[in-house]
């Protein structure tokens, strides 16, 4: 078990040392915030710091007034997350007018049952239509394994503050990888549930038919520690499943035993660079899986998801557009006026393609269990980089850093990324593609992983 | 043929009058670029022939 007070300390590590009166939760949220005045000056992971609610809380978790699974864990959220008596931002510079939030996001309300401890909002690129985690209105989160590389995003600050080792836990949104990609670059774990798994009352939307909320730590068992801690039906998101809550935490000693696990060949072996592909193989060949398996038309479901994103997000920001252009940041502005404009037909081809895809998917998972593939085609690119090579192609970096994510999210299925850190080069992730509410099996998948030493995300 | 190739341009100035968006000038070129990047990223889905019977991915419950 590491020092509950250290950087290196899980949530885990810390729920396990105050649970046990070992160390108090004043001072595990004294050392978080003394972490994060050290670090953000290099990493800017954080737009508020709620310093003296934290501090409040934990004096009340000290007096005894809280208890449960997570009691005493330091941890963030990205900054479309409703924070009880500040703006929330979404990233953005518009957001800060508006109306200051009368209560905390479902998720967070939940992670605080039990117990939990708010620490701040997390920097996030504008209005998460993003993979990058810069942000012309705040900088750009700064990746902690070489602060000269970006985060990914749009939950840049989320992997930022999770592996600078600010806090070990931290919230993020995934319309289209935007948990995924950070937890690739930033070298971390991160699992975006089935689609309406989790409520997402209380957060700023994007695409309300793709936006999945989720977790990214530094251990697959905070992971599910804060997955179960969250699930539960919510009457304010009308997506949110009814299904009662399905516990991970227990199911994580099982092993992969009686799990079929198969590789995403075709459309996922192409375009990316060999790192991406290699670690593929190297948690593959751990797992000991060797069959290859093509998801049908996993071009078309990454178009559509593109499509499905810029119409009803560029919808959603219509308005402010009209109003207040000169007020967003640069690089979001142009691509939301131009989805403005797309055919509308074009929306509901793809979301009737969506059913015919994931009908094409069920069919896969009567076969398998488990697909690897991965998170994202490269390491992290230069802050500022625009452009980069994919296959011998000159690619942009925003539209693409996504490529692989997309066509999983576009029918909502759980997925859990496991790091892998390479000797002497950046870190990168593999995608562990589970069927509808089968979080379990990929939490189990990447818990072996760990286990056998593939897969790690310590601190930097 | 070069001829069938669409005038984005055009193609955005027009659809942003018909909806109201006003685009200032200096944001018209990559307004432009993006709209010519989805058309591009549009075109496996575009492709794809449905059948009539299938109905759009969205539940509403009443």
């Amino acid at each position: 078990m590491n020092d509950p007070l250290s950087k290196e300390a899980t949530a885990t590590d810390i729920a396990r040392a105050v649970m046990s009166g070992k160390v108090k939760a004043s001072a595990v949220v004294e050392a978080a915030l003394t972490r994060i005045e050290r670090t953000e000056p290099a990493i800017n992971a954080f737009t508020d710091v709620v310093a003296q609610r934290a501090k409040r809380r934990a004096a009340e978790i000290d007096a005894g007034r809280h208890r449960g699974p997570l009691v005493g864990v330091p941890f963030a959220v990205k900054n479309l997350f409703d924070i009880k008596g500040l703006p929330t931002r979404a990233g953005s510079k518009i957001n800060v007018d508006g109306p200051v939030a009368s209560r905390d996001g479902s998720l967070v309300r939940k992670l605080e049952t039990a117990g939990a401890i708010l620490v701040g909002g997390l920097n996030m690129g504008e209005y998460a239509y993003d993979f990058t985690g810069e942000n012309a209105h705040y900088g750009p989160s700064r990746n902690p394994r070489d602060p000269t590389r970006m985060t990914g995003g749009s939950s840049g600050g989320s992997g930022a503050a999770v592996a600078a080792g600010e806090v070990p836990l931290a919230l993020g949104s995934d319309t289209n990888g935007s948990i995924r990609v950070p937890s690739s670059l930033c070298g971390l774990f991160g699992l975006k549930p089935t689609y309406g798994r989790l409520s997402r009352a209380g957060s700023f939307p994007f695409v309300d038919a793709l936006d999945h909320l989720g977790p990214i730590a530094r251990s697959v068992g905070d992971l599910a520690l804060s997955f179960d801690a969250m699930q539960g039906w919510d009457p304010d998101d009308p997506v949110c499943t009814d299904r009662p809550a399905e516990p991970t935490l227990t199911e994580l000693g099982e092993g992969i035993g009686g799990l079929r696990i198969a590789i995403a060949g075709d459309y996922f072996e192409r375009g990316a660079e060999p790192e991406a592909l290699e670690v593929v193989a190297t948690v593959a060949k751990a797992l000991g899986a060797s069959r290859k398996i093509v998801i049908p038309e996993a071009a078309a479901a990454r178009s559509a998801a593109y499509i499905i994103t810029a119409i009803e997000g560029s919808q959603l920001h219509l308005p402010r557009l009209r109003t207040r252009p000169q007020d967003f940041d640069p690089d979001t502005r142009e691509r939301f006026m131009a989805g403005a404009l797309l055919p509308g037909a074009w929306y509901v081809k793809a979301q009737r393609f969506r059913r015919r895809y994931r009908a094409a998917v069920q069919k896969l998972f009567a076969e398998v269990d488990v697909i690897l593939a991965p998170a994202t085609p490269c390491t992290a690119p230069k802050l500022g980089q625009v452009m980069m090579k994919l296959g011998g192609v000159e690619l942009p970096v925003r539209a693409n850093l996504g490529l692989y994510t997309q066509p999983i999210s576009f029918i909502g299925l759980p997925v859990v990324v496991a790091p892998v850190q390479r000797a002497g080069g950046l870190p990168i992730g593999v995608q562990i593609i589970a069927n509808h509410y089968k979080e379990a099996a990929a939490l189990r998948v990447a818990r072996h992983l760990e286990k056998e030493g593939i897969a790690s995300a310590p601190p930097a | 043929m070069a001829e069938d190739k669409p005038d984005i341009g055009r193609l955005v100035d027009e659809a942003a009058k018909a909806i109201g968006l006003p685009i200032a000038p200096e944001y018209s070129a990559n307004v432009i670029v993006n709209y010519e990047r989805s058309l591009a990223i549009a075109q496996p889905l575009l492709a794809v022939e449905l059948d009539d019977e299938l109905t759009p991915g969205p539940v509403f419950r009443p």
